[in-house]
């Protein structure tokens, strides 16, 4: 499944889980993230955090191959993200799909296995237990021939998470997985990637709510276009730190009581 | 229907109609994906970029050569989609602007070239104009052949690579993630809509040519739970628009069969957007109507238990003309549907004459559960 690295492509830092060199991503004419260093070690459940318009999306899409880079390259575990694809899941924003698509919550889950299929080949039985293991596992079974449309924002969320479940990936990444959600939907979120993590998986959350991020992760990145700092939460969650990266906003912060 | 049957006993009217039909359910199972991806509008492009084109291919074979006019269609057509493309990606203009600037210039040339070609005179460019509203009755036995194979070849296309366009109709993003070649894809799936549109020229035309692809799977989006059963929905309301068109149109004289064919799939979008089940209007009507009901009789479940606690009486008889007072004069009937629901009880104690509304157990279950802020209705 996995293909061996060829004299052409030697592994490059294989001792992270996730490995950005100089990474230089822009829209037009303008860098959304500038000359981006980053090294996320396995098994952990780290948070990528920043402004509004920090670059975070960006970040794990150009990670993804979705956005060309200007410059710069990324690896997982040593490897392209072409040779590692089987391995990586991915959880787009809620938004950016029209939930009004015509299938249920069941066809999106089986999507997750597209690509492991292959062309021209169908998803059939085995696809449909898998699909209907994860939506078990994020508590949707009962949902699982139920519209899309149908569902509510937190489930629909949900039905994203046991689409990248199905992948059975080493690495995650999660764009905004709490963004809208409710409470209660938040706690099995974050139950679920504790437990992915748990299990060895590294977990990599683009995350807006910095009240919770001491609470929910283990490692953290800070960005605004340039990376701010990284590395432990205990160690990169300071009130210097979030100053840097969130600037005039950071009296709010503050104001809340979330730093130590 | 034995004027029906009548009518299909003829050999160009069987042309016709078979033509029609395989026409209406390539542009309607295509035109799913157009809708679902938005892009219904870049089928309007299309189908009038493709106008002069049938008349370069009509310069070019020197008559009424039906390949020579298709091809001709989707070079243009196509050029068209990439035109709208190229303008959205290298210039600061939205979709709409891209798309009307496209259509109208093309649309402008093609017309120039059809008043030159028939500026020419002659029988030959008789077929010619047809393509501006749709001639179903130019379409010839060797004609149906063409339209049969290229409907077959798109539709087939899509049955191949069925998942892969659906997750590219869905999530591109992810569908790219998961190591598709996205943008490759996007392009045949375009090809693939544009041969649908070329071919459906015939029967409604450039201009009506639009309501054709999308029309059908609007309509088919109202009733269908899969991408699977919309399209065969929509393959069946476009073949029934194109063999109603058909048959109208024959059977009376001074029809033109494009727009009646329109017609009809408009007004299975009408009935769809009206009485489909839980998407349709008059579904919200009746669930708006339901939800109101209910909330009126709460209401007046509320009114019973606070009258109750006033007395240290749950169960304490209220006069109907007081119900009345607090919530008008139709809670005479939310008072019955309340009793046929179990919710209240009539009772009448000597030495009183008419009948006093109390509330049962499950009527004071629920107007506790109001007061507690909670409507009582099952969360979706």
């Amino acid at each position: 499944m996995m293909q061996p690295s060829t004299p052409d492509h030697p592994l490059h830092e294989p001792q992270f889980a996730l490995h950005v060199e100089d990474l230089t991503v822009s829209y037009r004419a303008d860098p959304v993230l500038w000359d981006i260093d980053i090294d996320i070690p396995p098994g952990v459940l780290a948070a990528i955090v920043g402004p509004n318009g920090a670059g975070k999306s960006p970040l794990i899409k150009a990670a993804l191959g979705l956005l060309p880079p200007v410059a710069g390259h990324v690896r997982f575990f040593g490897r392209r993200y072409r040779d590692m694809r089987r391995r990586i899941g991915y959880v787009p924003q809620r938004q950016s799909v029209d939930w009004d698509f015509p299938a249920t919550a069941l066809d999106v889950v089986t999507m997750g296995l597209y690509g492991r299929l292959g062309w021209f080949r169908r998803p059939g039985r085995a696809e449909r237990d898998a699909a209907l293991a994860a939506l078990s596992r994020v508590g949707m079974q009962d949902y699982a021939i139920r519209q899309i449309a149908d569902l509510s924002g937190g489930q629909q969320q949900r039905v994203f998470i046991a689409r990248a479940l199905v992948q059975e990936a080493d690495i995650y990444f999660l764009d905004e997985p709490m963004a809208g959600v409710d409470a209660v939907t938040e706690a099995a979120i974050v139950a679920l990637l504790e437990d992915l993590r748990d299990q060895g998986r590294t977990v990599v959350v683009v995350h807006h709510d910095l009240t919770t991020v001491r609470r929910y992760f283990d490692w953290l990145v800070i960005i605004n276009r340039r990376v701010v700092a990284q590395g432990p939460v205990a160690d990169v969650y300071t009130a210097a730190n979030l100053r840097r990266a969130y600037g005039g906003q950071i009296a709010l912060i503050e104001a809340g009581e979330i730093v130590p | 229907m034995t004027w029906a049957t009548g009518l299909l006993g003829s050999h160009a009217v069987q042309n016709v109609a078979i033509g029609a039909m395989m026409l209406g359910a390539c542009a309607g199972a295509l035109g799913c994906f157009a809708l679902l991806r938005r892009q219904s509008l870049l089928g309007d492009a299309v189908s009038h970029a493709a106008l002069p084109g049938i008349c370069l291919g009509f310069l070019v074979a020197g008559g009424r050569e039906l390949p020579a006019l298709l091809a001709g269609a989707l070079l243009a057509g196509g050029l068209g989609a990439l035109s709208v493309q190229l303008i959205l990606r290298r210039t600061r203009l939205k979709t709409d602007a891209a798309l009307g600037i496209v259509l109208s210039v093309f649309f402008a040339v093609g017309v120039v070239l059809l008043t030159h070609i028939q500026g020419r005179g002659g029988a030959a460019q008789a077929g010619l104009s047809s393509f501006l509203f749709g001639q179903a009755a130019a379409i010839l036995r060797g004609d149906l052949v063409v339209i049969g194979g290229l409907s077959v070849a798109a539709l087939a296309v899509v049955a191949l690579l069925w998942k892969e366009f659906k997750l590219l109709s869905f999530d591109p993003d992810f569908a790219r993630a998961q190591g598709l070649p996205v943008a490759r894809l996007e392009v045949l799936l375009t090809l693939v809509i544009a041969v649908a549109i070329v071919v459906g020229l015939q029967l409604v035309g450039v201009v009506l040519m639009v309501a054709l692809l999308v029309a059908p799977a609007a309509a088919a989006r109202q009733w269908a739970r899969g991408l699977g059963s919309m399209v065969l929905l929509a393959a069946l309301f476009g073949a029934t628009s194109g063999l109603a068109g058909a048959l109208a149109s024959a059977g009376m004289r001074g029809l033109s069969t494009g727009p009646v064919v329109v017609l009809f799939a408009t007004a299975i979008v009408a009935v769809s957007l009206l009485l489909a089940p839980r998407r349709g209007l008059l579904w919200d009507a009746l669930r708006r109507a339901s939800a109101r009901r209910r909330l009126a009789g709460t209401d007046v479940l509320v009114t019973l238990h606070g009258v109750g606690q006033a007395h240290d009486d749950p169960a304490y008889p209220v006069e109907g003309g007081m119900v009345d007072a607090a919530h008008g004069l139709a809670s005479a009937r939310t008072l019955a549907r309340l009793r046929s629901e179990g919710m209240v009880r009539a009772v009448t104690r000597p030495p009183e004459t008419r009948a006093h509304w109390e509330l049962t157990p499950l009527g004071r279950a629920r107007a506790e559960a109001a007061l507690r802020g909670n409507s009582g209705e099952e969360t979706a």
